[in-house]
């Protein structure tokens, strides 16, 4: 598990805090928003949008609240939707757990994490106990 | 002794001017400094009376800055307020329950699901069935635009409860980037009946019901004959 590096060569499209219910819908339309003026098809879209809302919820219900960036850049020479989200939680202890299907520390359906992974093109996830997790997702356009 | 005069004269006018800068500093802005005699001290006084007129006016001026910023405020924190209120209406609003037909409750569901909406809409759902009787309820989710572990476990819940109290649900409206988004994110609903569109739900309904047979809506009522599909 590395720490996440950023690309000095990505666009900044946009920074949303995460701090409510109402955050998360709006983070949301932002991701759907860029995705479409992106070039993205209507089932890339409803896929991105999906990910990175479990995404903002886990933040939301597990760290209390978080921040997104949302950019754009070129990754192994595509152009990306790149959305990352930074939280100060408690951490994931175990990484791995957390990835499996079915697994939840929360009364969820276990599927937010690796469901998030299934429905984009690259998955990075940073974490350490107390400080905080950063989760990085992409989409190829 | 002239000499001496005039040092303390112009003694009594420094403290004069003192009293004056005081009083200024106290608040009282409409005092002057006044003088009967011109010489060289006269220049300093005007000058001190200009800046006390020119304080003045920004006191003024900052005075009604503050007022229209509070009324702007004021302004905000109502809009603010009418803002709260509507969304509460719009909560109660956007989670209708009808009933189509004998037996047949539809709830069309429109915009995002949170928490909160998922609570009222099932109770209200729950409280329909109840008051009803019926034994089929249509969710509608055409107007849901992003269906994520959460909403789908809301919905789960809801059919769920609904079964409990003897009720089939039909959720209806899922779209085609919404079907394969569920499915790769690995969320079993196949325990839950699902139809593409409404009127593919309502039609299942109805024939489970045994209103629609043969393509004929078959009624209860006296004064409708029976209809062609």
């Amino acid at each position: 598990m590395n720490e996440i590096v950023s690309d000095k060569s990505w666009i900044l499209l946009e920074r949303c805090p995460i701090q409510n219910e109402h955050d998360i819908v709006k983070a949301r339309q932002v991701v759907r928003q860029f995705g479409k003026e992106a070039g993205m098809g209507i089932v890339d879209q409803t896929r991105i949008t999906t990910a990175v809302s479990e995404l903002f919820r886990n933040m939301f219900l597990y760290a209390g609240g978080g921040e997104v960036l949302v950019e754009k850049g070129i990754v192994d020479e595509r152009n990306t939707l790149i959305v990352t989200c930074i939280d100060q939680g408690p951490g994931i202890a175990n990484i791995e757990l957390a990835m499996t299907d079915g697994y939840t520390s929360g009364g969820g359906m276990g599927y937010g994490l690796p469901g998030s992974k299934r429905l984009v093109d690259r998955f990075e996830i940073y974490s350490q106990v107390n400080k905080g997790t950063t989760i990085r997702v992409m989409k190829w356009k | 002794m002239e000499a001496n005069t005039e040092i303390k004269n112009a003694k009594v006018r420094i403290e004069h001017i003192e009293d004056v800068l005081s009083s200024v500093a106290a608040g009282d802005l409409d005092i002057r400094i006044e003088s009967e005699i011109e010489d060289d001290l006269t220049g300093v006084e005007q000058a001190i009376n200009l800046l006390i007129d020119d304080l003045t006016h920004e006191l003024k001026k900052s005075i009604k800055m503050k007022e229209d910023m509070e009324d702007k405020l004021r302004k905000i924190q109502d809009q603010q307020k009418t803002i709260l209120q509507q969304q509460e209406d719009l909560m109660e609003l956007s989670s209708p329950v009808s009933k189509v037909w004998d037996n047949i409750l539809i709830l069309p569901v429109i915009g995002t699901l949170d928490s909160q909406r998922t609570q009222i809409m099932m109770e209200n759902l729950l409280l329909k069935i109840v008051s009803t009787g019926c034994t089929t309820a249509i969710l509608d989710i055409t107007g849901v635009p992003t269906v994520d572990t959460q909403v789908a476990n809301h919905l789960l819940k809801t059919v769920t409860a609904a079964r409990l109290l003897g009720a089939e649900c039909i959720v209806s409206g899922i779209s085609p980037a919404i079907a394969q988004t569920i499915v790769h994110l690995g969320i079993n609903l196949s325990n839950i009946l699902t139809k593409a569109t409404l009127q593919s739900a309502m039609i299942y309904a109805m024939k489970k019901n045994e209103q629609l047979v043969d393509g004929k809506v078959k009624t209860n009522f006296t004064d409708i004959d029976d209809i062609q599909l």
